[in-house]
């Protein structure tokens, strides 16, 4: 009973929060500012039945899915990420860990690091 | 009496380490629809809102002392951690509600059709971003418990299984 309380807390304020975004979104006027495009390719069409002129390397587009199947490119989403990650962590973990050591050591040898 | 009362919490804490390598995982895998196509990365997404779920309720209880303390004695390192989980919270709400806008997949396979919308997917994208740093920085301010419960639930189990083979070995 009090799980189920709390799951629908959470989920109280995932709603709150969803419906203000979406009042926010709709009042900026975001939502009907959408580009006249439909996901279907552009049709090229020449004068008098002649074949017009296709720009190069425009045949399709890659869709979900299709692109990083060739060269590994999920691959290079995933590590991309993951070296994110890890820049962030150890940005903010390196800094930390090093000023710990220092304080320690300050702590066990007073004199030599200038603690009195 | 010590070992009853310590058994549910190291259980919850190995529920809370898998949990997290899940919760983590699934988010670099929906981080990249472009490899792993988009109804994964819909389905996936959806199923990440139980999963996150589960999360807020196995820390509720330090949710809700950090709530009631915020501007009490707390200290510096958990007052941060709180701004940041809510901000994780908004982002993860915005990244929800934008998906589910733009969704391609898993609305329209339950008979749902949202007018598709230049600003949400703007939104989708930055929110995902903004995801990921804070993701980051979320794991950086965990990193010593996700070290220290490593240690204890992966490093140690699987040494111990050598260290006892020696053992035996030894023994024969």
């Amino acid at each position: 009973m009090k799980t189920i309380g709390r799951i629908l807390i959470i989920l109280a304020v995932f709603s709150a929060l969803s419906a203000l975004m979406v009042l926010a979104v709709n009042a900026s006027g975001g939502s009907s500012s959408a580009p006249d495009f439909d996901g279907a390719p552009p049709q090229f069409e020449g004068q008098e039945g002649r074949e017009g002129f296709r720009p190069e390397g425009g045949e399709t587009r890659p869709e979900f899915g299709e692109r990083g199947e060739r060269g590994g490119g999920w691959m290079f989403g995933l590590t991309k990420n993951l070296v994110v990650i890890s820049l962030l962590v150890t940005l903010i973990v390196l800094p930390k860990s090093i000023a710990r050591n220092k304080k320690k050591r300050a702590i066990i040898n007073p004199v030599n690091n200038g603690v009195s | 009496m010590a070992n009853e009362t310590q058994r549910p919490v190291t259980s919850q804490t190995k529920t809370k380490l898998w949990l997290d390598v899940l919760i983590f995982i699934a988010f670099l895998v929906t981080m990249d629809p472009h490899s792993s196509g988009i109804a994964i990365h819909e389905w996936l997404s959806l199923a990440m809102i139980g999963t996150m779920v589960v999360h807020l309720l196995l820390n509720w209880d330090w949710i809700i002392q950090l709530s009631s303390r915020f501007f009490g004695n707390v200290g510096k390192q958990n007052r941060i951690n709180y701004i940041l989980n809510w901000l994780l919270f908004i982002d993860g709400t915005l990244i929800m509600i934008s998906g589910i806008m733009i969704s391609e997949v898993a609305l329209p396979a339950v008979g749902i059709q949202l007018p598709a919308g230049f600003a949400w997917r703007r939104l989708h994208d930055m929110s995902a971003n903004l995801g990921l740093l804070l993701l980051g920085i979320h794991t950086a301010l965990h990193w010593g418990w996700i070290l220290t419960a490593f240690q204890r639930y992966l490093v140690q189990p699987i040494a111990g299984l050598f260290s006892t083979k020696q053992k035996e070995d030894a023994a024969l």
